[in-house]
């Protein structure tokens, strides 16, 4: 299994700290209320391995929504925002507020769930790309709903494929919403990145 | 008579047409709001709309806002244009620079909408 020494491990999730708030503060605008998100915790493994994680909710097949969209540049991932499947209409109807009638809210769900999507993956990555000094380009967020597994099946990975899974609870406190974060990358991805990180390192120890 | 501000919204995702349509109307319920769908919908339109202000996503199907705000900007060398968007890389915003239109981060926000409307008002 990829690993990360010690330090390229602190540097990366300070440098998914930073993006992370970020991400919290869009998040927050977009449902008008505080959102508290966890320091973000990292880890490799299989994708196998990561749907079950990310299955192991309150009901074992939960079925999720997740919003993926795929970035190429500095490195190549798929990244993928989580919420459970229930809890969309009620995270839509947060963002645009109490005048729109249910069934045009009903309508809109995937297509508002998209920019949601788009918001915060766009915050995290967007903040990874600057620290990198190096763009990355996303394509258009594309929406599925599932079990963890066929969430992660539909991004395009296989069971042996590495997942990096960037596992951050958004928690909106008075609805009691959690949503996940993960980001698939394959070995060549991540030697990119691991190279991304040491650049990081060295430029912020004077090296570079 | 005077004619009524008119701001184009150009954005794939139905959801932030409306929420820019409702916070620009919520200031000023008589100026007028266009949507358009797509980049090149949106140059189609401005040749007989003549907007005060394009709000222009940048992730969209087709042509995409940054190359659409270039070719609307070579129709209509004085029109305002700001790129609304999620995307909140040093490089995007150095190319809204480099092209002389403005930058609003997504998500779309009553303040940020009244940023903009500010900068019309002031502009009469």
């Amino acid at each position: 299994m990829f690993n990360l020494s010690e330090l390229e491990n602190d540097a990366l999730v300070e440098i998914f700290n930073i993006g992370v708030g970020q991400a919290a503060a869009s998040m927050s605008a977009i449902v008008h209320e505080e959102v508290t998100m966890s320091v973000p915790s990292i880890s490799f493994m299989h994708r196998a391995a990561a749907a079950v994680l990310l299955g192991r909710g309150d009901h074992e097949h939960a079925r999720i929504c997740g919003v993926s969209q795929h970035y190429e540049g500095a490195f190549e991932t798929e990244a993928i925002l989580m919420f459970p499947e229930d809890k969309s209409l009620e995270i839509v109807r947060l963002m645009v507020g109490e005048a729109v009638p249910l069934q045009e809210l009903t309508e809109m769900e995937q297509e508002a769930m998209c920019e949601i999507g788009n918001i915060i993956l766009n915050s995290c990555v967007g903040t990874l790309a600057n620290i990198f000094q190096h763009e990355l380009q996303g394509s258009l967020p594309v929406y599925h709903v599932g079990t963890s597994d066929e969430i992660l099946t539909a991004s395009g990975s296989h069971s042996d494929t590495v997942v990096l899974m960037l596992h951050i609870d958004f928690i909106l406190e008075k609805h009691q919403i959690h949503g996940y974060v993960a980001f698939i990358l394959d070995i060549s991805a991540l030697h990119d990145l691991k190279d991304q990180i040491n650049r990081y390192i060295a430029r912020a120890m004077g090296q570079a | 008579m005077t004619t009524p501000t008119t701001i184009l919204v150009v954005d794939d995702s139905r959801v932030s047409r409306l929420m820019a349509r409702q916070y620009i109307l919520g200031k000023h319920a008589d100026w007028i709001v266009e949507e358009a769908g797509t980049g090149e919908d949106a140059i189609e339109r401005v040749k007989t709309l003549t907007p005060d202000l394009v709000l222009m996503d940048v992730n969209m199907p087709g042509m995409g806002g940054i190359a659409a705000a270039e070719q609307l900007r070579r129709l209509l060398p004085t029109l305002r244009i700001s790129l609304l968007t999620a995307n909140v890389q040093s490089a995007t915003r150095e190319r809204a620079a480099e092209l002389g239109i403005g930058f609003m981060e997504k998500p779309i926000t009553e303040a940020r909408i009244a940023e903009l409307v500010a900068v019309l008002e002031v502009a009469g």
